[in-house]
């Protein structure tokens, strides 16, 4: 017997949505919850043949600094699914090994990079400052010599806008302003407020951003985005099996797009985004794709730079599949997924 | 401030036909192009001889760079763009350079240079000169920034413009450049000989209140239609003078108050006036211990 599997938190969006697609295609499928993952892991060594979608799990600290100890346990638990699956039994929508590979920062960029592929330039794959003058002195003295005066810094674990910050320093006056939803919180240290709030002062931006670079962050330039009215905005490309099926804006007002931070979403249908850049930004989303064994989907966020309009990879995610403007209209992106998982248990059955 | 309500301000200043001219990131990076690369460029676009507007966007490293080269490449081929009638120096958003950070250039030689301008907009105050502004077609000047300097004030207020109908003029705050207080936009008012005005904007302001009574005063609010208060901190205080004042000029005919710390009631009773108000995004000021913060729109 085949079975499918999907696992992932019950109550949620995600969840929900899945289900219903899996209904509309007549997929049968097995929810397995993350809290009960040490009970049903022994279950997967029992020889049945099974396709399993993973959804993150969910993580309730707003704690920044507790990031990196969530997503080893995450990578930890990811581990063990392979190990699982090497018995030829357990088989993956997105493998846990392409999981882990999307979900460094880092690591992924550099292949991307590797591959030749337009990614927003780096300046930094790591802020491991822990020698010599602060951290913050040394990234403004890194941006000075490679004349980089505007840059993102994002934490090399983390989703959603968490830990993300927009720099910027005025080289000849000194002046500086520091994006960020990071905040210090006097009990739980550095927290994820989930709201934009800009600083300006050096002495609170230097304390803020050496807490911040005291994560594990990779720092990347900071590019004008296109922009739509009075909105700037990026874009995110569902690509499921090497085509984009979905393909959203995110504007926003701020320099962060993320749409954990309340951004206004648009299809990108509505942009008036010239089909020659559609095409462009589809084929490198296709070959981004190609760069990792065992991806089936993944959600890819891509900057069209202002005026030339060349899209850029921001970053991939191998479970940036949920998209509001979806499962609330079509759940277009939910039904394929059903559909790809119905299609290989029938495959399977044969 | 909010940098995120910045882009609208310029997106409102260019409309129509005009080509922005605008080097992007990887465009300069290399050091190919730059200020200096940026009039040779647009000189040799074959639509520039077609076109009546012209904006200048992102030049490179436009908080290290001013933007003088251009404004001299414009002077020095002036035959070339002698049919611009509408001319944008500095157009880009907070992403590109925060408009305090942009750097800006002296336009002293530029009114001679292009006889049939009408509109000039500005963005940036950083090493703004105007010099002495003598121009019979313009019709329209804007300074876009986050603090508008004395010495800007004072070239305008010395104008030649018989022609102006238009005047915006983002005052902002001291920390970006504006080194007055409401004697000197009072001066400025009082002094300017703009004949033919009939929109007045004393914008972007954190003593918006205290402009409001000197804008109120001033002998232009005989002969105005479009009276912009817009983007700074007017509260009730000069709320109340809008509504009693207001009404005594029938020639006003449209009152931008966007932007701005007032009572929905007072929101209420100036919507209420018989002519053309905008009273939208009301915000609410910040206290922190015990003091109250409120902030123009556009600073940094």
């Amino acid at each position: 017997m085949i079975q499918a599997v999907l696992l992932g938190n019950a109550d949620t969006k995600r969840t929900e949505y899945f289900r219903k697609a899996a209904q509309q295609v007549k997929l049968s499928f097995f929810f397995a919850d993350w809290n009960d993952f040490e009970v049903w892991k022994a279950q997967l060594l029992d020889g049945q043949k099974r396709l399993v979608k993973i959804d993150p799990p969910l993580w309730k600290s707003c704690s920044l600094e507790e990031l990196d100890s969530l997503v080893c346990d995450y990578i930890r638990k990811l581990d063990e699914l392979s190990e699982i699956a090497a018995g030829g039994t357990l088989h993956f929508l997105n493998h846990p090994q392409a999981i882990k590979d999307l979900l460094n920062k880092r690591d992924c960029k550099r292949k991307l990079e590797e591959a030749g592929l337009a990614v927003t330039k780096m300046l930094a794959y790591s802020t491991d400052f822990s020698s010599g003058d602060a951290p913050a002195t040394q990234l403004v003295e890194m941006m000075r010599r490679t004349g980089m005066s505007q840059v993102f810094i994002k934490p090399v674990n983390g989703s959603g806008a968490a830990g993300i910050s927009a720099f910027r320093i005025q080289p000849k006056t000194g002046r500086m302003a520091l994006y960020t939803c990071a905040a210090q919180h006097p009990a739980h240290g550095l927290i994820n407020t989930k709201r934009l709030r800009c600083f300006r002062e050096q002495k609170e931006v230097f304390a803020l951003l050496n807490r911040i670079l005291n994560l594990d962050c990779i720092v990347e330039r900071w590019y004008a985005k296109a922009q739509y009215g009075e909105y700037t905005y990026d874009l995110r490309a569902v690509v499921q099996d090497g085509s984009v099926e979905f393909l959203l804006g995110r504007l926003s007002k701020g320099p962060i797009t993320n749409l954990h931070l309340n951004n206004h979403p648009l299809e990108a249908s509505e942009l008036g985004i010239p089909e020659a850049v559609l095409k462009e930004t589809a084929c490198l989303c296709e070959k981004a794709m190609g760069c990792f064994s065992g991806l089936r989907y993944a959600g890819i966020d891509l900057l069209l730079e202002k005026n030339s309009l060349h899209p850029k990879i921001i970053e991939m995610n191998a479970q940036g599949d949920l998209i509001y403007q979806d499962i609330f209209h079509h759940n277009r992106i939910y039904r394929r997924e059903a559909e790809m998982m119905r299609a290989w248990s029938v495959w399977n059955a044969k | 401030m909010g940098a995120e309500q910045e882009q609208k301000s310029v997106f409102e200043h260019v409309e129509g036909t005009a080509k922005v001219y605008s080097y992007a990131y990887e465009d300069y990076e290399s050091g190919d192009k730059g200020v200096q690369s940026m009039v040779e460029d647009i000189l040799a676009d074959p639509d520039f001889p077609g076109l009546t507007d012209l904006a200048v966007g992102d030049w490179g490293d436009t908080w290290d760079e001013s933007c003088q080269p251009i404004l001299d490449g414009i002077v020095e081929h002036a035959e070339q763009f002698s049919h611009i009638e509408k001319l944008f120096i500095g157009l880009m958003g907070y992403e590109e350079c925060e408009v305090s950070w942009i750097m800006q250039g002296n336009y002293s030689k530029l009114w001679a240079a292009l006889p049939n301008l009408k509109r000039l907009a500005i963005k940036g105050s950083t090493e703004l000169e105007l010099g002495e502004i003598c121009h019979e077609g313009l019709e329209e000047l804007t300074i876009i920034c986050g603090g508008i300097g004395s010495d800007v004030i004072a070239s305008i207020q010395n104008a030649k413009l018989p022609n102006l109908k238009k005047l915006l003029l983002y005052v902002g705050v001291e920390d970006y450049g504006f080194d007055g207080n409401a004697d000197t936009i009072k001066e400025l008012l009082a002094k300017a000989d703009f004949p033919k005005l009939q929109y007045l904007g004393i914008t972007d302001s954190e003593i918006q209140d205290e402009l409001t009574k000197v804008v109120l005063e001033s002998k232009f609010m005989s002969q105005i239609e479009t009276l912009d208060l817009s983007m700074g901190t007017l509260t009730d205080i000069g709320g109340a003078l809008l509504l009693e004042a207001v009404p005594k000029f029938p020639n006003i005919k449209t009152l931008d108050v966007h932007y701005h710390y007032m009572s929905d009631e007072m929101e209420e009773k100036l919507k209420n006036l018989p002519i053309c108000v905008d009273v939208s995004e009301q915000n609410e000021p910040d206290e922190y211990h015990g003091t109250i913060y409120m902030n123009a729109m556009l600073t940094e």
